[in-house]
């Protein structure tokens, strides 16, 4: 799992995982706390905890008992308001050794998660892959939309809510290789490039939700070599020199750094190359 | 596979150059388009969505094919048109409101085109009454809603609270589907059908039509 100077926020807290949304269906706690404890030994810099619908208290409970077994730093993951600041008002630095929670995320359209700040200080997920159009969320179709939401993000955190770039963990947004026609990952390219020039995003952090690279894909090519641990290693191969110096991701991944010769780094160089739907051939080519 | 004919190989292996070359022939020779959708391109997108149960299609093949599928479509139907062949069903789809994702939808989109229905794509972060208005104009259609959000999943409760309340609840059917998706959350709202992924959303769809 490790490579130098990646970070994971462990994602198996999560209620759209199928399996974890069982537990959650079942109130079994336990069986959470165990995935926080497995997740925190495996190496995971931080642990993600997203309650999905439930109730502000449920979360701020849960947040209590996660840190009753796991030393790590949690990444509070909603959407919602009210479930944050529980989760931010139950969150005790002190048993993560002194170390800021995450805020998974804010957007354009969610700046008002800022006001949070005022229950503690936390490190934003600046969600980039979405901007505001006539005041509604819009997808970012190209690197300058996304760098400028980011930049939005970045200003407004940093100008309004005396945060620090350090603080900010910039998400570009990852979408799925496998039903990539529309050059997503061009996109996502371009914007990592144009931030990791641009002297404004000096000492900000980048993340993705790496799992997400790889969904709807095989698990396996015909010779049972990997196939979404590969492309995803190929993925960090070419970002991590972008600047990605984190990803939510799984702790049971074994993600490591290719060379280019690597089938899964020649398949992702091709992609780049490409577009339409001759990235979802070649994909295909890499797995079938 | 040649026994099932040209275009329904094109289809499956998703070639589609291949699709638009065989179906211009088929069309300039004066082949039935009827048949030709009825007997080769639905036919083949139906193999897909059962190679893509079994896990021996994934989604890239799917998208493929689907697009093979369209390339075809778009040239018969100005013929079926002038026909008056009718479509197996008509559909209205979106994403619903608060939610960007799209591709489940479009998923499920290019697989319902690929079964012979008339899609309506409403597109992404799709308010209520957009869904409303669309039903309205397209009446006796199936409504289908996207939600990949645990917190936007319950605006598909609300969509079909404003069917209700604009009158058109009665003929029309509901269906609901995305990754926070289950049975049970379709039977609490009161959605007419739940499918965990594309090709069984066709069957689904075709069984609320009596296709």
């Amino acid at each position: 799992m490790a490579i130098e100077n990646l970070k994971i926020i462990g994602e198996s807290i999560n209620d759209s995982v199928p399996s974890t949304h069982k537990l959650f269906e079942a109130t079994d706690i336990d069986g959470l706390l165990e995935l926080a404890r497995f997740q925190s030994e495996r190496g995971a810099a931080y642990i993600d905890v997203n309650v999905g619908p439930r109730s502000p208290q449920f979360m701020a409970d849960l947040v209590r008992k996660i840190q009753s077994v796991a030393c790590k730093p949690l990444s509070i993951d909603t959407p919602d308001p009210a479930i944050a600041r529980a989760g931010l008002e139950a969150y005790d630095p002190e048993k993560a050794g002194g170390a800021k929670p995450v805020l998974n995320s804010v957007t354009s359209l969610r700046t008002g998660m800022f006001d949070l700040l005022e229950v503690r200080r936390f490190r934003p997920i600046l969600l980039a892959s979405e901007h505001e159009v006539d005041g509604r969320s819009r997808p970012c179709r190209t690197p300058e939309e996304t760098v400028a939401a980011a930049r939005h993000l970045v200003h407004t955190f940093r100008d309004q809510y005396g945060g620090a770039n350090d603080d900010c963990i910039i998400d570009p947004g990852i979408f799925p290789l496998g039903s990539d026609s529309e050059g997503n990952i061009h996109r996502l390219f371009g914007a990592m490039e144009q931030m990791h020039a641009d002297p404004d995003f000096d000492g900000c952090h980048y993340s993705v939700g790496l799992s997400n690279f790889t969904v709807m894909l095989p698990s396996k090519r015909p010779d049972g070599t990997p196939v979404k641990g590969a492309l995803e290693s190929a993925f960090l191969t070419k970002a991590m020199p972008l600047g990605l110096d984190m990803v939510i991701g799984s702790v049971k991944r074994k993600y490591e750094l290719l060379p280019p010769d690597h089938p899964a780094m020649q398949c992702l160089n091709d992609v780049l190359q490409l577009t339409g739907f001759d990235v979802l051939t070649r994909v295909r080519e890499f797995y079938a | 596979m040649a026994e099932n004919g040209e275009l329904y190989d094109a289809i499956l292996v998703g070639n589609a150059k291949k699709a638009e070359e065989i179906t211009t022939a088929a069309l300039e020779a004066k082949a039935d388009p009827n048949e030709l959708v009825q007997k080769q391109m639905i036919p083949a997108m139906d193999e897909v969505g059962r190679r893509f149960e079994c896990n021996e299609y994934f989604v890239p093949e799917l998208l493929i094919s689907a697009r093979a599928m369209k390339t075809a479509l778009e040239l018969i139907t100005p013929h079926l048109a002038a026909s008056g062949t009718q479509p197996t069903g008509r559909v209205v789809i979106g994403t619903v409101q608060g939610d960007l994702h799209d591709i489940g939808k479009n998923l499920v989109a290019s697989m319902l085109e690929g079964g012979g229905f008339e899609v309506i794509d409403l597109g992404v972060d799709v308010p209520p009454e957009t869904f409303v208005e669309a039903a309205q104009e397209k009446s006796n259609s199936i409504v289908a809603l996207s939600a990949l959000l645990t917190t936007t999943m319950t605006m598909m409760k609300t969509v079909i609270d404003a069917l209700q309340e604009a009158g058109l609840r009665e003929k029309t059917r509901v269906i609901i589907g995305g990754a926070p998706i289950t049975q049970a959350f379709a039977d609490e709202i009161g959605a007419d059908g739940y499918s965990d992924n594309a090709s069984a959303a066709v069957g689904l769809a075709r069984k609320l039509v009596g296709a």
